[in-house]
This record gives C-alpha cells, sequence and structure tokens, in this order.
C-alpha cells in the first residue's frame, strides 16, 4: 500500500511511558556530522541546480519588477481607490505569518521542552529570516517614494524638524518587523555557532576554513561557554516567545484599531498569531518534506516530527476556524449594521470565491489531520500544506480586499483587480524566498548538529536508564 | 619536534570517547583539586557544570539591564518626540497616550535585552578569538564532531603534568597531549587584506562623492531621477484650470467656511456694518449678507451676491445712493486704536497692502512701479494703479470704518477680497493703521503731546539738515562726472 | 551503533559506581497504600466544616447583597460563581492540554486539578439560582431579560428585537444546560480514566484519554467561550468583543496553575507528596504562572488598546463605566498588582524555584484573580436608572463574604472527594518521569 511507512523508520506511535526516538536506525554522533555535512560539502545536485536557476531568474524578475515600479509609480498596482492596500499588503502578511514558525519552533518549543524540534528548528529559523526578508520587500516598496523609507526611523532630521508618529500603529509595526528580524537573525546565527566550527574543523580547503573560521567566531566547545552560551540561548527563547507573539499582534493592530467594518474585531490579535503559527507551520512542512528526502535526512526528520508538526497545524487551523465562527457570531450579536454587512459581504459577496477558497484550504483541510494515516504520509502532508499556504494567502486578501472594497461609502464601492505587477511581485517573492533557502541549504548547516547530538545522547542515556 | 622545547606551554588535554567518561574524568580532576580546568564537548553536556565546579553566569543580570535600558528609552524617545518636542494630535488621541507607546516599548525591550544577551554572550566568552592553542592539535578538530576533551592548564596552582597525565590516563583519556603555543603565522594573508582595504576604500567612494556635492555649487541643471515627482502636474497657485467653471486652479472655500480662531465673534465685527439698524431698514438685506458671511449657503446665493459686489465696484460714479452708501457702516473700529493695535496694522498692511498701495500708502507700491516699467505704453493706459489711501474721499468723514473694513474683506474694483487670507481681527487692525497713515500727513504739531513736541522739531531739523546736505553731495558729485 | 554501544557500556558501568545518581536513577514509586499519597487526615477533616461553613458565609453574603439591591445581590453571587468555576475550568483545561501534549513533567501534580476540575458538577447545581432570577422576575440580573430595557434606554428596536433571539431565558438555558453537559462530562471522562488507571496500572487508559484529548479541548473551547459571552459578556447587553471569551480563559488557566501550586504546598506542608513533587516541578508551574501572567497581560491590554484606539461608542461604553470613580481605581489596580507586580516578581530562576515564595505569588494571583472577576461584574451591577458602585463597606464586604463562602464550600466538596481517591496519579505510566523531572 502507498500509505505504508518503510519499516524501522516509524516512530510517530508512542507507548506511554515510553518515549519515542527522535533519531532513527544505529545512528552515532559522527553519522550525525557526516550526514549534515555532507549536505554542503558534496557538489551540488541538479535538482538542486535546476531550482536554484528557476528561482533565481524569479528573484531577478523581482527584481526588474521593484526597479520599474519605483521608477513609475504605485500606480502600476491593480491598487485603486477605495483599495489602497491591495497584493502588496496582502504579501506582506501572509510572508510575515509565514515566518512564525521559525521562532516559533525555536523559541516557544524549546521553553516547553520539546526535543523534536531539533531537528527542524534551523531550517525553520533560516525559513523565518528569509520570509521577514520577503515580507519587508512589501510594505518598503509600498510607501510610494521608497528612497525615503529611512523617515520612518526616529532620526533627527535637518531637513523634516518632525519625528514619526509614534500613535500610529504602521510605526509600530516598522519596530515590530525589524525586532523581529534583528532578534531572528541573532538567534538563528547564535544557534548556527557551533556547528559552524564543525564545518570549519572539517573543511579541506584553506577558504572555505578562513570563511567558516570567522564565521564561527573561534568557538572551540568550551564547557565553560557551552555554559554561558545555553544561558543566553534560553533568554533569548525566552523574549523571543513573547516577541513572536507581538510581532503578529502588532501587524494585526494595522487593521484592527481602525474603524473598517471586518477590521475592527477584538479577537484579531490571537486570530492573527494563530493564523501566523497555521501557515508557519504549513511551510516549514512544504518545504522540509522534499528538502529531507533529497538530502537524506529521514533518519533524523523523521515521521514523528512531521507527525507533531501536522497535529499543531490542526490544532492552529481549527483556532482559526474558531475565530472565524467568533467574528461571524459577534457581527450579528453586535447588532452593528455595518459589521453585519461587512460578513456577509465576505461570504455571499463579490469575492465569495475567495472566502470560500480560504474556508476549505484552512478549516476543512487540516481536518484531515485527525487521521493518523495523513499524519504520517509525507506526500499528503506536502499538498495539505499547500492548501494550507493558499488558503492563508487568500485569508488575507479576504480581510485587505473585501473590507475596503466595500466600506461605509457605498458610492466609493470598487471590485479589485490585480496587475501584471502585483502577479508577478507575489511570483517573485516567492523566488527570493527560495533563492536564500537553497542557498542556505549548501553553506549552511541545515540541522542544528549539536542539539541532535545531545538529543541522541539523552536517547542513549534513557535507554540505558531503562534496562535496569 | 625540536623547537617543542621553546615553545611556551599552555597545559595538557586528554581525549574522551563518550559523555559518561568525561562527566567521570572531571569529576575525579575536580576532586583532585585543579581549578584551572575545561571540559571541550561537541554539545552541551548536562551536568557538567557541577562536575568541574563552572560558577553560575551573570548574563541574566546583563540582560536585565538592557532590557530595562530598552523600556526607558522607548518610553522617553516617545513621550518627548511626541508630546513634548513635536506634539500634534492624530485620530483624536491625546498627546500622551501611554497605551500606544506600550507596542513600541515592548519591541525596545526585547531589542535591547536581546542585543544584551547575544553580544554579552560572546563578550564573556571572550570570543570571536581565532587563535587559541588548542587548536594546534589536529585530533582537536574532532571535538565538533564526536570527542570530548578535558584540559588542564598550566597556570593551575597544582600543576605537574606527570599528575594530570596520570589522571587522564586512570579516567580512559586516549592521546594525551601537551598544549603549545600558536605558533602559525598570526598575519593576515596578504590577498585577503588587500582585499579587505578595497573594499573599504571603494565604500568610502560614494561617501566622498557626496560630501562633495554638498559642499560645491555647479552650474548644471539639476539631475531629476524621477521628473514627475520634482515636476508633478498637479496645478500651483494662480494658474488657469479648465477643470472648473471659473476657470480658476485654486478653489475658494467652501461657503461658511471658519478658519481656527475665527469663530465666537459678533455679525457686526464679522461685517464692519451695524445689522441691528440694516436689518430694520432692509431686512432681505440683512439676512443675504448674515448668510454670506456665516453660511450655510447654496451655490444659488453665491451668484447674486458676486454680481451685487461687481455692480458695486464698477459702479464708479453712482447715480443714485447705491447700495453702499445706504449701508449704516461701523463708525468706530470695534478694536480701538491701541499702540498694539497699530504695530498688528502696520505689520500686516506690510505684508498684505504695502505691494500695491506703498509702504506709506501712497499708491506706488512695488507691483504698480513694476507694472509701469515692464507693460508696453499701449497698455499702460488700461492699467489701473492701486489707489492712494490719502485721497480725501477716503477719509473717515466719507468712509466709514465699517466701510473700509469692508472693502479690506470684500475687495473692489480689481482689488480682490482679503477676507480668505487677513484674519478679522487683523483686517480691522489693519483699518485701524490707515486711519493713522492718513493722520500722519496731515498731522500738526499740535496733534502731539506736548511733552514730546521738542523732540519732533529737533528731529525735523536734523532730517532737513541731512537732506540738505544729501542734496549738495549729490550735485557736487553731478559735477564732478560732468567734468570728467 | 554496535562499537559505540559497547564503549558507551563499559563507561556506563564506570558511570554506574562513580556518578551520585541525582539523574541516573531511575525513581522508584512508593505503593499504593503509602500515607503520601492519601490526603492528609488534617486537611481530610476540614471537608465538613469547609461545606458548611461555606455554604453559610455564601448565603449571609448573598443575603446581605440582597438587601442593598436585588440585582446588587445577585452580581454578588455571580461574582461569586464566576471565581469559582473559572477555576474550576482552568483545572479542567490544564488536565486536558497535559494529555493532549503528553505532558510528562505534569503527572504529579495532575490528580490536584483532576480532583477541582470535579467542581463544575457541584457548581451546575449552584448555577440554578442564577437561572432561577430568569424566570423569577424581569431582568433581576441580566437587563436582556426586562422586556422594558430597550424602550428605557431608546435602543434601536431592529436590533434589540434581533438580540433578544439570542438572549432570552428558554435559549439561555438551553444553553447553560449544554456548557454543563460538555464541561461535566469531560471531567468526569478524565477523572474516571485517572482514577481507573490508579487500579489496574493500564496504560491503555493513557492511550484512550490522549486520544480524545484533540476533540475534548475543541469542545471546552468553544463552550467556554460561549459561556463567556453568555454569562459576563451579556451584562452589558448592547456591548460586545470578540476576544471576551479568551480574556475570561486567560484569568481561568492562571488561576488554575496558582491553585495548584497552592494545593501542592499544603499537601506537602501536612506530609503527602514530599518526595515526588520537588521544586523542579514548583519552577515549572512557577513558569506557567508568569507565563500566563503575560498572557494575561497581552490579552487584555489587547482588547483595551483596541477599543480605545477605535473610539467607537457602543464598545467603549464597557470601559468608560470602568474608569469612573471606584471602578477607575480597581482597574488602576489590575494594572499595578495583576500585571507588573507578579510580573516583576516571578521573573527570577531564584523565586520559581522557591516553594514558600511559590506559594504566596500563588495565593496573592487568586485574590487577584477575585479582583478581576469582581471588576468585569460588578460594574454592571447598577439598579435600573443609578450609576453602579461597590455599595460601600456593606456591599464590598458581602461580596467578600460570598465569593469566600463559595470557594469555601468548593474547596470542601473536593477534599470529600480527594478523601476516596489518592492525591497523585501514582499508576500513570510517566510517573517516574516525572519525578525524575529537572529543569534545564
Amino acid at each position: 500500500m502507498s500509505l505504508a511507512i518503510p519499516n524501522g523508520l516509524d516512530n510517530s506511535s508512542e507507548k506511554p511511558g515510553e518515549r519515542a526516538p527522535l533519531v532513527l536506525g544505529d545512528t552515532t554522533y559522527h553519522d550525525i556530522t557526516e550526514s549534515v555535512c555532507k549536505v554542503a560539502e558534496r557538489k551540488p545536485s541538479t535538482s538542486w541546480v535546476i531550482g536554484f536557476l528557476i528561482s533565481f531568474a524569479l528573484l531577478q524578475w523581482l527584481t526588474v519588477c521593484i526597479l520599474y515600479l519605483i521608477y513609475t509609480g504605485v500606480g502600476v498596482w491593480g491598487n485603486r481607490s477605495p483599495i489602497f492596500w491591495g497584493w502588496p499588503i496582502v504579501n506582506f502578511v501572509f510572508w510575515v505569518g509565514i515566518g512564525h514558525a521559525g521562532t516559533l519552533i525555536s523559541a516557544i518549543l524549546f521553553l516547553f521542552r520539546q526535543e523534536w524540534r531539533t531537528s527542524i528548528n534551523r531550517a525553520a529559523e533560516a525559513m523565518t529570516i528569509f520570509a521577514v526578508a520577503c515580507a519587508g520587500t512589501f510594505p518598503g516598496i509600498h510607501v510610494g517614494r521608497a528612497w525615503l523609507a529611512f523617515w520612518l526611523a526616529p532620526y533627527p532630521s535637518l531637513n523634516l524638524w518632525m519625528w514619526p508618529q509614534f500613535r500610529s500603529p504602521l510605526l509600530w509595526d516598522v519596530f515590530a518587523v525589524s525586532t523581529y528580524g534583528t532578534v531572528s537573525l541573532l538567534f538563528w546565527y547564535m544557534g548556527m555557532v557551533p556547528d559552524l566550527a564543525t564545518f570549519r574543523d572539517r573543511s579541506t580547503n584553506k577558504f572555505r576554513r578562513f570563511a567558516y573560521g570567522v564565521l564561527s567566531l573561534g568557538w572551540s566547545g568550551s564547557s565553560r561557554h557551552w555554559m554561558r552560551y545555553e544561558k543566553a540561548y534560553a533568554l533569548l527563547a525566552a523574549f523571543a516567545a513573547p516577541l513572536v507573539l507581538s510581532v503578529h499582534t502588532i501587524v494585526s493592530f494595522d487593521f484592527a484599531v481602525s474603524q473598517v467594518p471586518g477590521w475592527h474585531t477584538t479577537i484579531f490579535p490571537p486570530y492573527f498569531v494563530a493564523g501566523a503559527i497555521f501557515s508557519g507551520f504549513a511551510m516549514v512542512l512544504t518545504l522540509m518534506i522534499p528538502a529531507r528526502k533529497m538530502l537524506g535526512l529521514e533518519q533524523l526528520i523523521t515521521i514523528r516530527h512531521l507527525d507533531n508538526m501536522c497535529k499543531i497545524i490542526l490544532a492552529t487551523g481549527s483556532i482559526v476556524g474558531l475565530a472565524y465562527g467568533t467574528e461571524f457570531f459577534i457581527a450579528w450579536y453586535g447588532q452593528v449594521q455595518e459589521e453585519q454587512f461587512a460578513f456577509l459581504n465576505r461570504a455571499f459577496g463579490p469575492y465569495w470565491w475567495a472566502y470560500w477558497t480560504m474556508v476549505t484550504c484552512n478549516v476543512i483541510s487540516p481536518q484531515l489531520f485527525w487521521f493518523k494515516k495523513f499524519r504520517t504520509t509525507p506526500w499528503i502532508i506536502v499538498i495539505i500544506s499547500i492548501f494550507v499556504n493558499i488558503g492563508m494567502w487568500f485569508e488575507r486578501f479576504v480581510i485587505v480586499v473585501t473590507s475596503l472594497s466595500r466600506d461605509y461609502l457605498p458610492s466609493a464601492w470598487a471590485y479589485f483587480t490585480p496587475t501584471w505587477v502585483d502577479w508577478s511581485m507575489l511570483i517573485g517573492s516567492f523566488g527570493l524566498f527560495f533563492t536564500l533557502f537553497l542557498l542556505f541549504c549548501r553553506l549552511m548547516p541545515v540541522i542544528n548538529m549539536a542539539e541532535t547530538k545531545a538529543t541522541l545522547a539523552k536517547q542513549h542515556h534513557m535507554s540505558h536508564a531503562d534496562k535496569h | 619536534m625540536s623547537e617543542n622545547n621553546e615553545k611556551k606551554i599552555h597545559g595538557i588535554s586528554a581525549e574522551y570517547e563518550s559523555v559518561d567518561s568525561l562527566l567521570n574524568a572531571c569529576r575525579r580532576v575536580r576532586d583532585a583539586g585543579y581549578k584551572k580546568t575545561d571540559a571541550y564537548t561537541p554539545f552541551p553536556v548536562h551536568g557538567i557544570d557541577k562536575a568541574l565546579g563552572i560558577q553560575p553566569t551573570i548574563l541574566p543580570w546583563i540582560v536585565l539591564g538592557c532590557g530595562l535600558t530598552g523600556t526607558v528609552i522607548a518610553l522617553v524617545m516617545q513621550i518627548w518626540m511626541n508630546t513634548y518636542d513635536y506634539p500634534y494630535i492624530i485620530s483624536g488621541k491625546p498627546y500622551l497616550s501611554l497605551p500606544a507607546f506600550m507596542p513600541i516599548a515592548f519591541e525596545l525591550t526585547v531589542l535591547f535585552a536581546s542585543f544584551g544577551a547575544f553580544f554579552g554572550m560572546w563578550a564573556l566568552n571572550g570570543l570571536p578569538r581565532f587563535s587559541n592553542p588548542l587548536f594546534t592539535d589536529p585530533r582537536f578538530d574532532r571535538v565538533t564532531d564526536d570527542r570530548f576533551f578535558l584540559y588542564v592548564d598550566a597556570s593551575d596552582d597544582l600543576y605537574d603534568s606527570a599528575a594530570v597525565t596520570e589522571l587522564f590516563k586512570q579516567t580512559g583519556g586516549e592521546h594525551i597531549n601537551t598544549v603549545l603555543e600558536d605558533d602559525s603565522p598570526d598575519k593576515i594573508p596578504k590577498p585577503i587584506f588587500m582585499m579587505w582595504g578595497l573594499v573599504i576604500a571603494t565604500s568610502v567612494v560614494p561617501l566622498l562623492i557626496i560630501l562633495k556635492m554638498r559642499v560645491t555649487n555647479s552650474d548644471l541643471p539639476r539631475f531629476h531621477i524621477f521628473f514627475d515627482m520634482d515636476f508633478s502636474p498637479s496645478k500651483d497657485a494662480q494658474q488657469g484650470s479648465t477643470l472648473f467653471a471659473d476657470g480658476r486652479a485654486m478653489r475658494t472655500d467652501v461657503p461658511g467656511t471658519i478658519a481656527r480662531g475665527e469663530s465666537g465673534y459678533d455679525l457686526d465685527f464679522m461685517t464692519g456694518v451695524q445689522m441691528d439698524k440694516l436689518s430694520a431698514v432692509d431686512k432681505p438685506g440683512a439676512e443675504r449678507l448674515v448668510r454670506l458671511t456665516l453660511g450655510p449657503i447654496g451655490p444659488q446665493d453665491e451668484g447674486p451676491a458676486d454680481s451685487a459686489e461687481e455692480e458695486v465696484g464698477e459702479d464708479d460714479a453712482p447715480k443714485a445712493p447705491g447700495v453702499m452708501e445706504t449701508i449704516p457702516w461701523l463708525t468706530a473700529n470695534p478694536l480701538g486704536n491701541s499702540r498694539e493695535v497699530l504695530e498688528r496694522g502696520q505689520k500686516y498692511f506690510g505684508i498684505y497692502c504695502s505691494v500695491c498701495h506703498g509702504l506709506n500708502g501712497g499708491g506706488n507700491g512695488l507691483v504698480n512701479r513694476r507694472a509701469i516699467k515692464i507693460l508696453p505704453t499701449q497698455k499702460t493706459q488700461n492699467w489701473i494703479p492701486p489707489s492712494s489711501l490719502h485721497q480725501e474721499s477716503l477719509y473717515a468723514e466719507n468712509y466709514a470704518e465699517g466701510k473700509l473694513f469692508s472693502t479690506i474683506s470684500n475687495g473692489i474694483r480689481k482689488m480682490p477680497g482679503y477676507a480668505g487670507q487677513i484674519k478679522t481681527k487683523d483686517r480691522w487692525a489693519i483699518v485701524a493703521y490707515v486711519r493713522a497713515l492718513q493722520q500722519s500727513r496731515n498731522a500738526t504739531l499740535d496733534s502731539v503731546p506736548s511733552d514730546r513736541q521738542e523732540e519732533i522739531i529737533e528731529r525735523q531739523n536734523q532730517v532737513q539738515q541731512e537732506l540738505q546736505e544729501q542734496a549738495e553731495a549729490e550735485k557736487a558729485a553731478a559735477e564732478e562726472a560732468a567734468e570728467n | 551503533m554496535a562499537k559505540m554501544n559497547d564503549k558507551e557500556a563499559n563507561h556506563t558501568v564506570i558511570a554506574e559506581i562513580l556518578i551520585p545518581m541525582s539523574e541516573h536513577d531511575t525513581p522508584q514509586v512508593k505503593s499504593a497504600d503509602d500515607p503520601a499519597f492519601q490526603l492528609p487526615a488534617t486537611l481530610g477533616s476540614l471537608s465538613l466544616p469547609l461545606c458548611i461553613g461555606g455554604l453559610v458565609a455564601l448565603l449571609a453574603g448573598w443575603g446581605i447583597a440582597n438587601s442593598i439591591h436585588a440585582r446588587f445581590g445577585m452580581s454578588v453571587y455571580l461574582t461569586s460563581f464566576m471565581y469559582c468555576i473559572s477555576i474550576a475550568l482552568g483545572c479542567l483545561f490544564f488536565v486536558i492540554l497535559q494529555h493532549l501534549c503528553r505532558a510528562g513533567w505534569s503527572v504529579v501534580v495532575r490528580r490536584i486539578a483532576e480532583t477541582l476540575m470535579l467542581m463544575v458538577i457541584p457548581l451546575g447545581i449552584l448555577f440554578l439560582p442564577i437561572l432561577g432570577t430568569l424566570f423569577a422576575g424581569e431582568g433581576i440580573l441580566y437587563r436582556w431579560d426586562d422586556p422594558n430595557h430597550a424602550l428605557e434606554n431608546h435602543l434601536p428596536i431592529i436590533a434589540w428585537a434581533e438580540k433578544t433571539r439570542w438572549l432570552n431565558s428558554s435559549w439561555f438555558t438551553i444553553r447553560a444546560i449544554i456548557y454543563f453537559a460538555i464541561w461535566s462530562a469531560l471531567a468526569l471522562f478524565y477523572y474516571r480514566g485517572s482514577t481507573g488507571q490508579d487500579a489496574t496500572g493500564d496504560k491503555a487508559i493513557t492511550d484512550r484519554l490522549q486520544y480524545w484529548s484533540g476533540p475534548a479541548i475543541m469542545m471546552f473551547c468553544g463552550a467556554t467561550s460561549f459561556a463567556a459571552f453568555d454569562w459576563v459578556m451579556s451584562l452589558a447587553p448592547m456591548w460586545f468583543s470578540t476576544m471576551f471569551g479568551v480574556y475570561v480563559f486567560a484569568g481561568s488557566i492562571l488561576s488554575a496553575h496558582c491553585i495548584i501550586s497552592v494545593s501542592v504546598y499544603l499537601l506537602q506542608k501536612c506530609g503527602s507528596i514530599r518526595e515526588e513533587v520537588t521544586v523542579e516541578h514548583y519552577h515549572d508551574l512557577g513558569k506557567y504562572m508568569f507565563g500566563f501572567v503575560f498572557f494575561w497581560t497581552y490579552i487584555a491590554f489587547s482588547q483595551y488598546l483596541l477599543i480605545w484606539y477605535g473610539n467607537i461608542p457602543e464598545e467603549t461604553e464597557w470601559f468608560y463605566h470602568r474608569q469612573l470613580d471606584s471602578w477607575g481605581t480597581i482597574s488602576i489596580v489590575l494594572i499595578l498588582f495583576h500585571w507588573m507586580l507578579p510580573f516583576a516578581g516571578l521573573m527570577s530562576r531564584h523565586v520559581r524555584r522557591n516553594p514558600k515564595l511559590i506559594f504566596s505569588w500563588a495565593i496573592y494571583l487568586l485574590l487577584l484573580h477575585f479582583v478581576d472577576i469582581y471588576w468585569m461584574i460588578m460594574p454592571e451591577s447598577a439598579a435600573n436608572g443609578a450609576e453602579a458602585s461597590p455599595e460601600g463597606v456593606k456591599g464590598v464586604l458581602a461580596s467578600i463574604l460570598s465569593v469566600t463562602g463559595m470557594f469555601a464550600f468548593m474547596i470542601g466538596v473536593t477534599l470529600s472527594i480527594a478523601k476516596r481517591n489518592r492525591i497523585i496519579a501514582f499508576q500513570d505510566p510517566r510517573i517516574r518521569e516525572s519525578i525524575a523531572f529537572e529543569n534545564i
């Protein structure tokens, strides 16, 4: 049967009282080093090269579009009155949401001592940073005069003689997203230093030794260093956890502090956060399942890892579904005409197709994960994850476009139509994302070797302890 | 390896194959009393701090300090910038909106605390440090792979190489190795150094170019990257437009618009008319005037009002007494004649009136002079020069204060109304100042307070003398020029 | 692996001899009859006095409050009820969540929550007076129950007609029955499963409990969110906030962790589970308390910020009432003492690893949880056409007496149940892992 899992690789079921292994097979410390390092050390595979070329071409196309946009003006987008926040903001919120899983896996799962995070956290963190880079692009060019975007920073300006407007959620966004990007970068890099030292010590040519030598800062594995390192890691995790909540909360404030019907609702902060985690995990799965196959990391990224991530998708997907329901209920319960209209308009107005795509992909498709068979079959997971990604893009589309297209002033109602630039930029942003991700796979340790070894050590330890 | 003896010995290291043997060895080394020891492992080993006797780190305190700094900076920055230095109202929120300042306070707390954790950790660890004597041993490369090392430093009080070696052997240590000074060249390789220098040098170039541009002038026209942003197709003030019926690009205020600080005046003050009297005489006229001043009025009211004014304006010699004559104007300036009012009037007269009427009110302002200078002769005939304010017909007894005020507000002949530009109070101040100007031409010495008459006479003489001297000097200069 | 195993094995032998076994030991679980697993007699004997005294205090408090006016009396009663049920629901959520996550660390304290969560059943009976107000008169507690309310307050008639399709006494009663049915069923299912395991040690029970934890948590969330809308939010019938259920839940899960900490500390004081629950468990409970203080703040702040910023009259009304007079003081108290003080106090690892301090903070937060509930409910307690106020010392005393009474009654019933079973799930397959658990 196609759904069967290869023997010996199924660690998805766990007997109560015993913990299923997270590293499979007769793996030694050295095996972990070998399997992770060879990803970066061997010659790039054909599929990598093809993938990279395609992504890079898309990235170039994005660059061309951005230059065209800057030279011509934001009129090249489909943003028209009253829909001034069209696709660029949809894409921004979409990518920021994707960027949540990495730090969530690193920080929150770390704080909750979920050891299964160790073999997926590195790639997920990298994903976070690349997604935030994609996200940051959109508001950057959406401001119109992108070359003056630095006006958002509170610097003493001799030309302006004024300060930014700190009571605006859009400025909170600038601070939140840039803080998030910075802290994620620190977190990612810090976690990578011991592994970069491994790369350094294994490198055979001078250039690699020098480059990884500089990047690994002279890491020696000293216990004193490890002690402070772990402390710093725990502290960063403790900050990153509320940070990750705050970022999408603040993104939700962009909408919710306004009075636009369908935007102004108090459930937005937790609902956006749940949605972000939801889409982030879907993206991790979409990427990791092909990657583990191509890079030969099935013993480290096991079925149990996938199973757990599917459960998180199921949980957050259900929360999102509950939030959709609550919004609808309160719109009716509150008896405010505009709110009621906004929600009916979402579901049965001109954008009904977007709304029902969203509901199908976000609420219904993850319900398949109630069944274990779906949670443990990689190709099904990939399909559902892609559905979730599509659904979450549509969620942002529904929120941004339907509310704006029909607000308080019926004479200004309009229907949004994207232009070719809108399309190109959405696709191009995937080019940026995948280019960075593929480079990361080639140049950096894709799995946290040090932590995985520590998990392995614990696993050995427990199996010894169980013998007597 | 003959040079080994000359090299400094740093300590001894031994290699272990498993966590447990390392932990065991650590405890033995600690119990033997060695203090300057360290273990090197490919991953953090749980319990090694106790086994080696490592003290907890002060990092959390550094992080707490950084975090609090972040909070304080964020709050002080936002409150100072938005509440004190550059206060303005947005979304009807108070200047000091603490709830709105919370998100950034939180973000900066996290940012600073994270910097504290990240940089604090590397600083406490003494990293980056690229040269490490332990790295001289090629076996030490496996410390980041699958081997565990224990190291005793030579500077330890109890250090004795034989004893340490023996201890290592007992605990199962392999490949016991004396750690020697790293004698590899510590100079940065030349190509890297040069590349580094080149990068720095090139990165300075744009800065230098910008700097040069900032301090030098150029005859070349400015380079416009985004032409349509520098010269937007929008209309400027005073330009024409085909879009509107009146052909003007600038739009007038919506009728009934009241500028900030302009509300709360009574009707007499706003119109210059004694409204009570007017309504007694001409009720519909009074109503129309009120609507015109206060609004709200529909566009249909605008038409008749305009034409009425034009009628009055163009009628230079009215046959029958016109509206302007019958209106019961205010005869006294409601602001009075204080010095303050006159100075204010002088200021606004200087700004708005003097360009046409001249600083002295003689009607020969800059506009008039330039018009006469540049207009071809045939057109000069059509040029209506601004009125001199020193005509008798404009004196207070012929031209009531209220009427003057109304003229300033609504305009006359070619002169546009200034109600949109000058505030009501300032218009009254101008009225007062015009009166002062008119008086200045006809004033006698008697109108000056007696204690200051002398001063005036002295000043008069002085000026006359100066004028005489100037005339003589000019004469002399002219003669000199003629001689040459 | 083979070569590794040999060497590891060798070293393990050495380790066996040399390492003082803190982490290596597989802890031995005491036998079933061990007194450490029983409810201490000192606590058990308190059960009846607490029940009786509690009921007396509840009736006295309620009576005093009723003498002020009827709505005040019922509001005081509702405050007490919400306080108790939010704690019980927090415990129910805690238990389901531990099963959902297959948590190991919490096994030694889970039985405490399991016993407390059963309180949703007696609280279902204590809910009857609240239902009674709907049938005994018009708008005694809930304004929407008063047919003249819309007219007197000039509310839009159509909107009101729609609203009362949801807010009417029969549908409200049916919903309450549904909520209690869901909660009671979940509580009984998890309690029976866990105590059943005490007898048999059957691991399949754990599997079963885990299997149903997903749907259970979904049902729990739905019921709790709507119960918060129904019972508290509808006190101000025209006001609405989508987040309100989450807000009530945040206080509830926080107080659940507090009451678990308090119970563990008291049980240990009286001589039970001293070796099973270690400082590590206090550390974890402390972390969760800290985390949920933050979570409560996050939800409370977000709700406030969005309404404050949007500044729409029908929404700001609720907060506006709570900024006037004594309610304003209570709002400030919540900011300072429900957020800032415990946030700063629980930040340090040293505090969290000190059982006595955790106990004190837990008591403190339980008190503040009452202030929070009081702040949600009492500003709506005004008689028709009057301004709400705490009604002076008399009113405050009545509120405190009433909540103390109901809480004492709840604890009394809990103790009588706890007497019948062990106070620790000692047959849970993860009990050893839990006892040996260490924070990193």
